[in-house]
């Protein structure tokens, strides 16, 4: 278990319009999976249009040149896949895992969606309004409000300050035109990623993507600076939601970016905290109290930046109780750091899992994008493990002092706002919005 | 493929090592050097169809009781030993099973051996840990039903579409029972249906299947086998027209979910069933994804959902709406696009786009140690056969377009349907 992770040939190129290629040629189950990046997401979302990057990467697997929406449904299912979409503050993603004979096919496809979007209008239309559904049918899911309350009271005002999911006033002024020049300054093929992962040739994967990228070569607009966020201070944020019998509760601090030296450090802290089963947080709210069925905490690292956060929720009686027992055990941990079992236990723990998040060619493939999106070298898999053995319990108590929530810290409630309001406010001002704000 | 569905089993269980111990407990095993971990799986053959009314819950409970401690292991030793070695824990409750597993780096073996035949030998069960799971269990409820549109309404449909089987009552059970089950009840429950006769193990990974099975009997050999549990009748009366239920609900939109009683899991309708699903709802290009929400635009989702379970289990349909969006025109159009598979079947190219789709699903499915090892208790669990898991390519390469019409017919005839309506209250 302390030795290093055998991965399989993994081998990188760069195709003549730029793309740069990785491709992990890894035997056994006979799919494959396809992942391509662009950099960008939607930290690049212009004010007053945020979710402009994620109607790009929904609308433009609608229509391209050669095929209508339909037509790529069509073609992606018959081979037995599912062509998924996404957008996060710092990339966008298209990606499918498909069976391995179909490899060319999925390579054209990826391509084609791309490069040669063309955003039919008929389908914007029908997709902004499916979207803006969308969002009013959030405000139905307590987990899922204070997530956004989250993002927007860390980052307020900052590129990565609103979900890229958008905001309804936003979504709802977006125009063709906002799509098409988006498209034309941010998907380049110079700054794209491929990885590819299953049991191929590197040497195949290269000829099909030299091929079917040909027609789409281009370099994209240089990627803006993002300023360091500045996170609020202490202080508390209720959203208003009457009728929850249960609150949704998020403590958050300010973290890293993925790049970090820290970032080993800070994944064995957090997991000694609130990120194994056996974590203080799980120890002290759940077993020892039965105050809540879950609590975790994470590191959520991007590309200039970051966030600490303790995630929970309990009965609304017991919301002020739960934030407090999270506080003391972060104030606990940050005074006197682990105990060694407590560090070794979680070095192991993590160790272990290490091969289990990377079983899948589709789980590769992503770490493989992670890894080349955030510039970090490919031996940082095969290293996890020696770095995490390595990691100290001063290093622990170090990171925790620098990022956990201690007079930096602030809280996200989402329930009925006068009785949360009474338990939180010895904790730091409190504003009270109406859900319907988070949209 | 040409519309021809690739068959070859992506499982070669010529290598399973099946083996049962005189005290009842089945082992199968399976060594895959794909990656140096293991997946091992217990499965307890109880779920909340073996409960009764004012005890509805006792197996979900139960399951959280599994992790407090036993002779050798004490309380929060489970998972602290576990974690130690490098593997992770979770466990479910469904309503026909139980099911524990960890998942591990290979080294790790004899721990979880040792740590599973210690809860199943001598387990404790104390009214302090109990009151504890209790409160853990009713938050757990109040986050996934009281609090959860879906959540409220699923409980509301299964009390419709079944009168008598206890499949009527949520696999959480109801908060008044959660409240009472009692410790005296937890001991007969341990007894009855952890015992090793009731179970089996499933073991994939990075193993050595003679070593692994002598470690088994080794540790597990001397636990006494239980009483037989009794058995569970599985009748429910006919149902001979619609049911419906209105749930007001401070929420933004209304939604709807409607659902059928489908056959066995055993039955070869279940497969037919699958295919149907995947026509209907998975993908951009199945038909409810096209006509309700891309083409009508009535629709914010819509998706099926089709389990395999022991006796007859739901096939339901549900629908997210725009905010405002009439629900009875959804419900016309959903039924007219039902009554029209009924009739005229599905085309030969939705038939092979469906095809193609569940082969990639078996595949993902057994592209993991844990999933593999989740097949075959799934199979020998609901359908009574663990090789069943090596063989879901046959079964759909075997379902016709003829077979998609008929079970569509069968099964969705809309007398025997059951409606749940949500109808937003106020503004939260």
């Amino acid at each position: 278990m302390n030795g290093e992770i055998v991965l399989p040939p993994i081998v990188r190129s760069r195709v003549d319009c730029g793309l740069r290629v990785v491709v992990a040629e890894r035997p056994g189950i006979p799919l494959v999976a396809a992942r391509l990046v662009l950099r960008g997401g939607s930290s690049l979302d212009p004010v007053r249009r945020h979710g402009l990057a994620h109607l790009v990467a929904a609308v433009g697997r609608r229509g391209t040149r050669r095929r209508t929406g339909a037509q790529i449904d069509e073609l992606v299912e018959s081979m037995g896949a599912e062509l998924a979409v996404g957008v996060d503050e710092d990339a966008s993603y298209l990606g499918l895992s498909t069976p391995v004979e179909h490899l060319a096919r999925a390579i054209d496809v990826l391509a084609d969606v791309a490069g040669g979007a063309s955003f039919p209008a008929v389908e914007l239309g029908r997709l902004r309004r499916r979207e803006l559904a969308s969002l009013q049918h959030d405000l139905d899911e307590p987990a899922v409000v204070a997530d956004r309350a989250l993002l927007g009271a860390a980052y307020d005002g900052h590129p990565y300050g609103h979900p890229a999911e958008g905001r309804v006033k936003d979504i709802a002024a977006i125009r063709r035109p906002d799509l098409v020049a988006f498209h034309e300054r941010h998907y380049g093929t110079s700054s794209a990623i491929l990885v590819v992962v299953g049991p191929v040739k590197a040497k195949e994967v290269e000829e099909q993507v030299q091929r079917r990228f040909a027609g789409w070569c281009r370099e994209p607009v240089e990627l803006p600076e993002i300023p360091e966020p500045t996170f609020p201070g202490r202080s508390v944020l209720i959203v208003d939601k009457p009728d929850l019998t249960q609150a949704q509760l998020r403590i958050a601090s300010p973290g890293f970016a993925r790049s970090n030296p820290e970032y080993h450090s800070g994944l064995v802290a957090s997991a000694i905290l609130g990120g194994a089963f056996t974590s203080r947080l799980v120890e002290a709210i759940r077993v020892n109290r039965g105050l809540s069925y879950g609590v975790r905490s994470r590191f959520a690292s991007s590309r200039v930046g970051g966030m600490f956060f303790i995630s929970s929720f309990t009965k609304v009686e017991t919301a002020g109780e739960l934030v407090q027992v999270a506080l003391d055990e972060t104030r606990r941990f940050c005074d006197d750091g682990p105990t060694a079992e407590e560090l070794a236990r979680t070095q192991s723990y993590l160790c272990g899992l290490h091969p289990l998040s990377l079983e899948t060619h589709d789980q590769l493939a992503e770490r493989l994008a992670d890894l080349e999106l955030h510039g970090l070298p490919h031996d940082e898999i095969a290293t996890f493990r020696p770095k995490v053995r390595a990691v100290t319990a001063e290093a622990c108590r170090e990171v925790g002092r620098r990022h956990f929530p201690l007079e930096q810290g602030f809280v996200v409630a989402v329930g009925p706002s006068r009785p949360l309001a009474r338990q939180l406010e010895h904790l730091g001002p409190v504003t009270v919005i109406p859900a319907k704000r988070i949209l | 493929m040409n519309g021809a569905l690739e068959t070859t089993n992506p499982l070669d269980l010529g290598r399973v090592v099946e083996a049962t111990l005189p005290n009842g407990l089945r082992i199968r095993l399976l060594h895959e050097k794909t990656a140096p971990t293991i997946s091992y799986c217990t499965v307890f053959q109880v779920g909340s169809r073996n409960e009764r009314v004012g005890l509805t819950g006792i197996s979900h409970l139960f399951e959280h009781m599994m992790f407090n401690g036993a002779a050798k292991y004490g309380p929060k030793q489970f998972d602290r030993v576990l974690e130690s070695r490098g593997g992770h824990s979770n466990a479910y409750t469904s309503n026909d099973l139980t099911v524990y597993y960890e998942d591990f780096t290979a080294e790790a073996l004899e721990t979880v051996v040792d740590l599973e035949s210690d809860r199943m030998r001598s387990l404790r069960i104390d009214d302090e840990a109990l009151a504890q799971e209790r409160d853990v269990v009713k938050e757990e409820r109040r986050l996934r039903t009281e609090n959860s549109i879906f959540g409220l309404m699923e409980e509301q449909l299964e009390s419709l579409v079944f009168l008598a089987h206890p499949y009527r009552w949520p696999i959480i059970g109801w908060m008044e029972d959660i409240e009472r089950i009692g410790r005296a009840d937890c001991e007969a429950f341990f007894r009855t249906y952890y015992a090793p006769s009731n179970a089996a193990v499933y073991v994939v990974g990075d193993l050595d299947p003679a070593a692994t099975l002598a470690l088994v009997e080794r540790h597990y050999g001397d636990i006494p086998a239980g009483p037989r549990p009794s058995a569970v009748p599985p009748g429910e009366p006919v149902q001979r027209g619609e049911r419906r239920a209105v749930i007001r609900f401070p929420a933004q939109a209304p939604a709807l979910l409607v659902g059928w009683r489908g056959p066995v899991g055993r039955s070869p309708d279940a497969s037919a069933l699958d295919v149907l699903q995947v026509c209907l709802t998975v993908g951009e290009a199945s038909r409810l994804r096209r006509r309700l929400v891309q083409e009508e635009e009535i629709a914010v989702s819509v998706t099926i959902s089709w389990g395999w379970r022991i006796d007859p289990g739901i096939f339901f349909a549900f629908v997210e709406l725009p905010p405002g969006q009439d629900v009875r025109k959804v419900e016309r159009i959903l039924y007219e696009e039902l009554e029209e598979v009924a009739r005229r079947g599905v085309t030969a190219k939705e038939l092979s786009r469906a095809k193609a789709l569940l082969r990639s699903a078996v595949l993902h499915e057994l592209s993991t140690h844990h999933g593999v090892a989740h097949a075959l208790a799934q199979a020998e669990a609901l359908v009574g056969d663990w090789r069943e898991a090596g063989r879901p390519l046959e079964h759909y390469a075997r379902v016709g377009a003829k077979d998609v019409k008929r079970v569509a017919a069968e099964y969705l005839d809309p007398a025997r349907r059951s409606v749940v309506v949500l109808e937003p209250e106020g503004q939260p």
